[in-house]
């Protein structure tokens, strides 16, 4: 809507005043008699849905009702452009477009811009997070104080072009504050860490609240936070007179850290080198990242995978067998090598370092361990692991539960480290790291370990285990993995629900992962997670089922044999089991469950597959084993979803399909064809 | 021929009919069908095709299009008509057709394609009333060209995936 005369007139007698009273050279002229004016012009706007002009006068209305600490000439200035402001937004406003009010409306019809804005804002505000982390620990940062400034100064740039008014200007407040900072006129204080950190997270609900509106789920706009603005004005407010000196020593700190020379950079990675230079690494790695469609690079990888079948097929050609020439030979050695290098390459497109999940962790064991009362120190290594995209999504709520758990059960409160003879500063590791083709994910505390008698006596008591006679240590420990175990004492609203480490088990199974965990009474707990590099490849084992071929899964399958009779049982003659290395598993028949014909109904003539799926080992039998082979996991589109037991297919190097085998799902349905 | 190009290049008014256009037409024993071109990816020879168990008889498998697992369905055996051995002539014709959320990409096995054919609004006329047996929900309509009829089929509901459910839940 058009602002009309009306307001604009206010305005103009506003600007008029100024001019007249110039309230800067009168010394101690009273600002509250401007006040009932700019209230006038908030009304009037916020009566014409003027947004903009609104929100510009209440700004001026709270700067200078609030401005018991300003001086005069302070004031002054800020009343100055203040009423700039207004005409400016004026101005603007009788040019916008007399569309709809509501902004988030208006923009849904730009869609792409929006949710260009919400990608945007989302790594800004990451980025900011990690940064203002940084700048915790070391004030001094002024890189990292920059890289908060910047990031919020575009993401209010970004808010202006769109029109959200609330975001530009929450986002303006703090880059106030922030350029005082970076300009050594404000000290940067815990409090105002807290409000940075509140203004991020206020900024977040903001953007979680375009995406919903984006995706035709109205929510509620998050409110005009005026406590919070408030808080930030304060900020800005508050008198430099006791902060002078202080300023004076860091202004000087700062500048003799380059004087200090060499000692300087090695005295600071003893202690913070991780965090600067993982940020340094982040941002360097923003100016070189391209944004592509999914769709594009599952498509390089699909023809990436028919080049190198493609090159085999030739490769293997009889007729190229004739030809014996060194030449030829080179050439084809080469195509091999390019063609195997680039399927690497387009795999490895799907990757993307962890850094940033772990740097996300960070800002949670801040918060905890305030929230505890508990000294702790997150060190990171590994950032520039790489792992599939979807993994790193995936991994972030198992990495927090565990992260929780770990200070909330794991790590003593300072008086108790010190009585154990700890430092009172606990530490956390993440670490990352390649091991056998997979990635290593270890979260690891120096806390008082797991408690081997603790969690005996719950188990017990829960009727999970009849004793704890003859149990492994790791045996014990698995035990926090079923579902509903706590030894929590009392449930606080971080842990204690018993809901934790079993659904943490199961996502990192559904990741075609595995947990291991070590414990050490009084030295620590640490989790390993193995992960899979990717999800778009597994390493399958290759079986033959009469006149087909199927790939089972590597990861769940523990060992492979042709079994004799001496260990097949069976059971009323219909269930069959296989006792190997002691235990009695169940048996099924591949053949049985897909009605195929078999090359020999007898077992011995045939390969037994030991395979485990959520802790539960059976026996499959198949015909033979054809070998191992990475392959790419292809859906086999919404015409198969209801067919169970596969999970996809593959394609195999002779440019056939594979079928995929899910053994979960064969393992729930093997009644059905034991049944049969 | 004339004709033909004629009711191309005119976009007649009266005449219009929505199912006017290009067709390839391909026989099934001693039928003769047509589906919309436009429908289709391409035609490729038979290849060796990966059966996928606890599926109905009439689809075949998947194969490999360069990268893509494509589901084949045999249409002999999808409209009840005796299996025949797969020969020279015997093809795959890939068609995109729409399925639950975005378009997908199906093979039919065919005993052989023909032509495509330009068929023009008068050409076409509505499927009789065959009563219940013969499953007149696929047909588009007919197709008099020549002397020869025509089927013309609607690939979609063909094809459908929820045709498949359906047949599987009979089956299971």
């Amino acid at each position: 809507m058009r602002p009309s005369d009306e307001l604009r007139q206010l305005v103009d007698d506003l600007a008029l005043r100024l001019m007249v009273e110039d309230p800067a050279a009168s010394a101690g002229s009273n600002f509250s008699g401007w006040i009932p004016a700019l209230e006038k012009i908030r009304h009037g706007a916020a009566q014409e849905s003027a947004s903009a002009v609104g929100t510009t006068a209440e700004g001026i209305i709270a700067t200078l009702g609030a401005g018991g600490g300003l001086s005069g000439e302070q004031a002054a200035a800020e009343l100055q452009e203040g009423i700039l402001r207004l005409q400016g937004a004026i101005e603007a406003a009788s040019k916008a477009p007399a569309i709809s009010e509501s902004p988030e409306n208006r923009l849904a019809q730009d869609p792409e811009l929006l949710s260009d804005f919400i990608l945007e804002s989302r790594e800004h505000l990451a980025r900011i997070e990690t940064q203002v982390l940084a700048v915790e620990r070391d004030p001094c940062d002024s890189e990292a104080l920059n890289s908060i400034f910047r990031g919020f100064h575009t993401m209010k740039g970004l808010a202006g072009f769109l029109e959200l008014w609330d975001i530009q200007k929450l986002a303006h407040e703090v880059e106030t504050v922030l350029d005082r900072a970076r300009n050594f006129e404000l000290k940067i204080t815990p409090t105002a860490i807290d409000v940075i950190l509140e203004s991020a997270d206020h900024l977040r609900r903001w953007v979680a609240h375009l995406e919903a509106t984006l995706q035709q789920r109205p929510t509620d706009a998050p409110r005009q936070d005026s406590a919070l603005l408030a808080r930030i004005r304060t900020l800005t407010a508050a008198p430099d007179s006791p902060a002078a000196g202080d300023l004076a020593a860091l202004a000087a700190a700062v500048e003799v850290k380059p004087l200090e020379g060499p000692p300087a950079p090695a005295a600071a990675s003893d202690e913070t080198s991780a965090p600067p230079e993982t940020a340094r690494a982040g941002r360097r790695g923003e100016a070189m990242a391209v944004k592509v469609d999914t769709a594009k690079l599952d498509y390089l990888v699909d023809m990436a995978g028919e080049m190198v079948i493609a090159e085999s097929l030739v490769r293997h050609d009889p007729d190229l067998r004739t030809v014996k020439s060194q030449r030829l030979q080179r050439n084809m050695a080469q195509l091999m090598r390019i063609t195997t290098e680039l399927q690497k390459t387009a795999m490895a497109m799907r990757l993307v370092p962890i850094g940033p999940l772990f740097r996300r962790m960070a800002r949670l064991v801040r918060d905890l361990s305030r929230q505890f009362g508990k000294q702790v120190e997150m060190v990171t290594e590994g950032d520039e692991i790489e792992i599939d995209r979807t993994i790193v999504e995936e991994l972030a709520d198992p990495l927090m539960h565990m992260v929780r758990n770990s200070l909330d059960h794991g790590i003593e409160p300072p008086p108790e480290r010190l009585d154990k003879g700890k430092s009172p500063t606990a530490r956390l590791l993440l670490r990352a790291h390649h091991q056998a083709g997979q990635v290593v994910i270890e979260i690891a505390d120096d806390g008082r370990g797991l408690d081997r008698e603790k969690i005996l006596s719950k188990a017990t008591q829960r009727g999970l285990v009849a004793s704890g006679s003859g149990l492994s240590d790791n045996e014990i420990h698995n035990l926090i993995f079923e579902p509903g175990f706590t030894t929590a004492e009392r449930v606080t609203n971080v842990s204690g629900r018993g809901v934790g480490m079993d659904v943490v088990r199961r996502h990192i199974e559904k990741l075609r992962g595995r947990i291991e965990i070590h414990s050490q009474a009084g030295c620590g707990t640490s989790f390993l997670l193995k992960l899979p590099l990717t999800l778009a490849i597994i390493d399958g084992l290759v079986v033959g089922v009469g006149k087909e071929r199927f790939i089972v899964p590597l990861f769940a399958v523990r060992e492979m044999f042709r079994p004799t009779e001496k260990i097949l049982w069976s059971v009323q003659q219909r269930g069959e089991m296989a006792l190997v290395r002691n235990a009695l598993l169940p048996v099924f028949r591949l053949y049985r469950k897909f009605n195929m014909e078999p090359r020999s109904e007898d077992p011995c003539q045939s390969v037994l597959i030991v395979a485990e799926v959520e802790g539960n080992r059976f026996c499959m039998v198949v015909d033979e084993l054809i070998g191992k082979q990475e392959v790419v996991i292809k859906s086999l589109g919404e015409t198969f979803k209801s067919v169970a037991g596969i999970a996809g297919g593959a394609i195999l190097g002779d440019g056939r399909v594979g079928l995929i085998l899910d053994l979960e799902r064969l393992f729930k349905d093997r009644t059905s064809e034991t049944n049969r | 021929m004339a004709s033909t190009m004629l009711a191309v290049t005119e976009p007649a008014g009266a005449q219009t009919d929505v199912r006017a256009g290009k067709y390839l037409t391909f026989h099934l024993a001693n039928e003769e069908f047509g589906i919309r071109v436009l429908k289709v990816r391409e035609i490729m020879g038979l290849q060796e095709i990966t059966a996928v168990p606890q599926t109905p008889c009439h689809i075949k498998g998947v194969i490999n299009l360069r990268g893509k697992v494509v589901p084949v369905i045999d249409l002999r055996l999808k409209f009840g008509l005796p299996a025949a051995e797969y020969t020279q002539r015997t093809c795959i014709i890939v068609t995109q057709v729409q399925g639950e959320s975005s378009a997908v990409l199906m093979g039919i096995i065919v005993d052989g394609v023909s032509e495509v054919l330009n068929l023009t609004a008068p050409e076409i006329e509505d499927t009789p009333d065959f009563g219940e047996d013969i499953a007149g929900r696929y047909l588009l309509g007919m197709a008099k060209v020549k002397g020869k009829v025509k089927i013309l089929l609607d690939i979609d509901k063909v094809v459908s995936t929820q045709e498949i459910h359906g047949l599987n839940a009979i089956l299971s």
